[in-house]
């Protein structure tokens, strides 16, 4: 594992009359189910799928007898050598780089204009969270109608429409599908920053104005500081899912077109693993996304946390 | 070993118990499937739904001790994931009404499925039923795995409206040949009757191909599969001429590249699109349509010309215990009475030869379908290979890249494309 | 109990814009203005594809060009929607739904909260672990485990046809954990240490202190929660193929795919489709929305 705990900063300090080895029991005691939970359905998939990684792996019927040698890396050089598969980790790269950024900035902005706004408050919150909550078949549907070649935006832009249109264009789908995912969940993250912008003390704001600092200074010196925790978590979530990227590929782009530009490493897996039953080799792919991600992560975890 | 001595003693008390149970009925126990209670799945499209239910009625009302439920499954192509995966799992049911040809090959590799050929009579039962078609169901081992069972043969469908607006015949139109059609399309696009002329999906899902090439394949090559004898047989000439047929209709933006919300040829958004019987039923009151041929390069005759079959059929899971019942079924749900019922209710041709002769009343009542009934006598399954989707998808990615988005000469693409399908034939 | 909670309370109720005990003036109605400004254009991206939606479900005949966004009195129906009522048993589905989802949140709220909290309050060995194991069950997509999941639960564990089958892969979310671990390290330490030298037991403090301090975060990971069952549809599938068990998704995933094409504006069967599954993850969030935020906003609001 690459992502190790800091020793946590608000964490209680150990050898209170309170803590010690009674802590520690209950400690476990809470975490107890949770624990089993994952143990019971978590474990051993995960494990199983990096086991068939390294072999020749196909699912059978129960008593069917085969051959599933073991094939050491070989599934993971297919892989890595396929330039489709290639394809599908530079798209999602594409992704990241547009959707992250824009997700923290857009939900920060808006959650503290939210937070700020008293009227309508109810009205705007529902509106951001709306497409969060419906379900994909029924958005992609509109977005289709706003981005094809005859749609709402292309006329909005007349004559600097993109030719071919944005969801057919390589170098558009992409992009395109990032926008969609930044769209369909700011809700949430505007959510998670309401809920941290709530516990900075007003006191911060006070002492902040005393010391004559303009509502932008101040939006940098306490607002963004003290919801850091908030956007590592953002920053976090933003990433995983980006990068688990499948619906929007699978029901917009009519499986990853045109022409694989907007093939995600998911999408992939899905095909070669759920279609075509070659679960080995869409495990391969799996473990080697799921070992990016968490580099990122780690990565990503140590620049903010750090600050 | 004490642990499997008392396990090998507790399974001959209960054979003995149920050998004692059977009493005089059964013949010869060892060899006879047994019977008893099964499980069925249908496809949950409603008219399939409505036809699986009556025949689950009518056989229970008959066999009191064998009786049959029947649960539905998707339709759509999550079907196949949800076989599959209960496959693995064992608890798939004893017959599928709705298993894809295309799926069996990885159903037969996972040790899903059941040898027809096991059941006394069962080969020439599904020969004779279905003719020379049933050659194309059968498994490279020899062996039929699944039971042919209904099938909707792709046409051309056309808007009768919007030719009329491009002034062309309503009645016989122009589009037998390559060129016939595509100066239709052209006539339909310039003449604003329609914004595309034809709009299969531009999708790159390995089952695209079945409704744009592979029909106008089967049709030019009379009736040749995507892969015959292990070679990949669409950089033949013949091949090439559809490729470049339908290259010509992307290019001149007579077929579109999006993909649209719906059904292009409902909302006339498109003047013609290939499809089969089932969609009669949805175009009905709202298209007034007209059926012709897929085209080929020399205008064949309507009798002559092939196209795919998008068969549905029958199989048999080997987590089924009560085999002999499920084969009596699976006799019993094929017979003349229950594929007649299955026209009359879902529109779509029971893979039986002879189709219009054995039921003269239907079609003579129902003109628009005499016609799918004369195309089904001549279609072109998808072959059945080992490693069969993963062909399609390659065949798909290489036919997306250069057909319909030009970013690569047609006989390149497709011509890497047939190396690599040969080794996947091969089956490596 | 005796534990200060007027800080805490202070300090979650301020917020950004207001916060500070300033008189009008014309430089913060023009701020005012641009914030409103920022959040209606917003506000416009937001809700008009779900605007869409809806009318797009009420068209009698489907409308796909710039014009058909706008009400045309003539086209309007409620069609499509007797359609549903009357291929689906809408009760029956939503009983499932409630079911599959309810199961899932008590769940993730009962057990998700104990292990969020003791990752971010309590000191016990393997916590790091746990913690990256946590992250860990976020990366993984979910399409790499299906098969193997599938497997565990009906051939091992015996749990097709079972509501607990269907619950058991989502029971706990770890995102929820992940969340409520974040919000709980926010809190400042002083609270529990006065809380703890009062004498309270860390369960008390979790459900008397944590807990209703962390109420926007509880809302936002219960929300989260509630989107995965909700929407799902391969999965309730896989385990049941008992038409009386499935949720609401499953039902109108069957319907989108089946029953839509015959309806008279197929399109406009599929959004009338989408809007039930959605208009019941609406009304909820309105309801908790009411319970968990605006009774915050009463105190810091000062007129």
């Amino acid at each position: 594992m690459t992502i190790s705990l800091r020793p946590p900063a608000r964490a209680p300090r150990a050898g209170r009359p309170a803590g010690g080895l009674g802590r520690q029991v209950l400690g476990m005691a809470f975490v107890t189910p949770y624990v089993l939970f994952l143990v019971a359905v978590f474990a051993y998939p995960l494990g199983f799928a990096v086991y068939m990684s390294f072999h020749d792996y196909f699912f059978t019927a129960p008593g069917a007898v085969v051959d599933r040698p073991f094939v050491g890396l070989a599934n993971y050089t297919a892989v890595l050598s396929d330039p489709a598969v290639r394809q599908s980790f530079g798209n999602i790269v594409v992704l990241l780089v547009i959707n992250v950024p824009l997700t923290v900035a857009l939900s920060l902005l808006l959650a503290t204009a939210l937070n700020a706004a008293i009227r309508f408050r109810t009205f705007f919150r529902a509106g951001y969270y709306l497409p969060y909550v419906t379900a994909s078949v029924a958005v992609v549907g509109v977005w289709r109608f706003l981005f094809n070649s005859g749609g709402l935006v292309n006329s909005a832009l007349g004559p600097l429409a993109p030719d071919p249109t944005w969801l057919v264009n390589e170098h558009l789908a992409m992009p395109t599908i990032a926008l969609f995912v930044t769209w369909k969940g700011l809700g949430f993250y505007i959510l998670l920053y309401l809920a941290a912008l709530q516990n900075i003390p007003k006191e911060l704001y006070e002492s902040a104005s005393v010391d004559g600092a303009g509502r932008w200074r101040a939006f940098w010196s306490v607002t963004v500081p003290g919801v850091r925790p908030a956007t590592v978590l953002v920053v976090l979530l933003a990433t995983v899912t980006g990068a688990n990227l499948f619906t929007e590929p699978y029901l917009l782009t009519g499986g990853g077109g045109p022409d694989g530009a907007s093939a995600s490493p998911v999408l992939l897996m899905y095909q070669r693993g759920i279609e075509q039953g070659n679960p080995d080799v869409a495990s391969a792919i799996g473990v080697i996304l799921v070992c990016g991600v968490l580099l990122i992560a780690f990565v990503q975890r140590r620049l903010l946390e750090k600050r | 070993m004490k642990h499997l001595s008392v396990t090998a003693a507790l399974a001959a008390i209960v054979m003995t118990a149920a050998a004692a149970c059977g009493g005089g009925t059964s013949t010869n126990p060892d060899t006879a499937p047994a019977r008893g209670p099964i499980t069925i799945w249908y496809s949950n499209n409603p008219d399939e739904v409505a036809w699986g239910k009556q025949m689950v009625e009518a056989w229970n009302a008959g066999h009191p001790n064998e009786k049959v439920t029947g649960q539905e499954i998707p339709a759509g192509k999550t079907s196949e994931e949800v076989i599959a995966a209960s496959i693995t799992a064992g608890n798939a049911p004893c017959l599928i009404y709705n298993t894809a040809p295309a799926a069996i090959p990885r159903f037969q590799k996972q040790g899903g499925l059941v040898a027809l050929d096991d059941f006394d009579g069962a080969k020439a039962y599904l020969e004779d039923r279905t003719g020379g078609r049933a050659g194309q169901y059968r498994s490279p081992d020899g062996k039929y795995y699944q039971i042919p069972w209904k099938s909707n043969p792709v046409m051309i469908f056309y808007n009768k409206k919007v030719f009329d607006k491009a002034g062309l015949d309503t009645k016989n139109p122009p589009l037998a040949t390559y060129d016939q059609f595509r100066a239709a399309a052209r006539k339909v696009v310039a003449a604003k009757a329609a914004d595309y002329a034809i709009w299969p999906s531009p999708g790159s899902e390995f089952f695209q191909p079945w409704f744009d090439f592979y029909p106008l394949f089967a049709a030019e090559t009379g009736g040749t599969q995507l892969v015959k004898d292990g070679k990949a047989q669409f950089t033949s000439p013949e091949g090439e001429r559809v490729a470049a047929f339908w290259k010509s209709l992307y290019d001149e933006k007579l077929a579109a590249k999006e993909t649209f919300n719906g059904d292009s040829f409902a909302d006339g958004k498109a003047a013609m699109a290939i499809v089969g019987p089932w969609a009669i039923a949805v175009y009905k009151g709202k298209v007034d349509w007209g059926v012709a041929p897929v085209p080929t390069s020399t205008g064949k005759s309507p009798a002559e010309t092939h196209t795919f079959s998008d068969a549905k059929n029958v199989a048999m899971f080997s987590a089924c215990k009560n085999r002999g019942t499920a084969w009596d079924l699976l006799k019993f749900s094929t017979t003349k009475e229950q594929d007649g019922k299955l026209l009359e209710m879902t529109g779509q041709m029971p893979m039986r030869s002879g189709l219009s002769a054995a039921y003269p009343e239907y079609f003579g009542q129902h003109k628009e379908y005499e016609t799918f009934a004369g195309q089904a006598e001549r279609t072109v399954e998808v072959p059945n290979l080992a490693n069969s989707i993963e062909i399609w998808q390659t065949f798909r990615d290489a036919y997306s890249k250069s057909v319909i988005f030009g970013k690569q000469d047609p006989k390149a693409a497709l011509g890497e494309a047939a190396t690599k399908i040969d080794g996947l034939a091969a089956g490596s | 109990m005796a534990v200060n909670t007027t800080r805490p309370a202070s300090s979650r109720t301020a917020s950004v814009g207001d916060a500070r005990p300033r008189k009008e003036t014309g430089g913060s109605r023009s701020r005012a203005a641009v914030r409103y400004g920022v959040l209606l254009i917003g506000a416009f991206v937001f809700l008009f594809p779900f605007y869409y939606m809806l009318i797009g479900s009420l068209q009698a005949e489907p409308d796909s060009s710039p014009s058909g966004a706008f009400p045309a009195p003539g086209n309007l129906t409620v069609a499509n929607y007797s359609e549903i009522d009357r291929a689906i048993d809408l009760v029956q589905s939503l009983i499932n739904s409630g079911i599959f989802t309810g199961g899932v949140i008590l769940c993730t709220v009962v057990f998700g909260l104990l292990a969020g909290y003791a990752l971010a309050q309590l000191e016990f060995r393997g916590r790091g672990v746990l913690f990256n194991t946590m992250l860990l069950v976020q990366v993984v997509p979910f399409q790499l485990l299906t098969v193997p999941l599938y497997v565990l639960i009906v051939r091992d564990y015996g749990l097709a046809d079972n509501h607990l089958g269907m619950i058991l892969p989502y029971a706990i979310n770890s995102t929820a954990v992940f969340i409520f671990r974040q919000y709980f390290l926010q809190l400042p330490r002083e609270l529990f240490d006065a809380a703890r030298i009062d004498g309270a037991g860390e369960l008390t403090i979790l459900v008397r202190v944590a807990v209703p301090l962390v109420k926007p975060a509880l809302l936002t990971a219960v929300l989260l929660t509630f989107i995965g069952p909700w929407n799902e549809f391969l999965w309730p599938f896989l385990i049941t193929k008992q038409a009386d068990m499935q949720p609401l998704a499953v039902s109108l995933a069957n319907y989108m795919s089946n029953v839509a094409a015959r309806a008279a504006n197929p399109y406009g069967a599929i959004l009338a489709g989408a809007c039930v599954l959605a208009a019941p993850a609406v009304a909820l969030f309105l309801i908790f929305q009411r319970r968990f935020v605006s009774s915050n906003l009463g105190s810091s609001v000062k007129g």
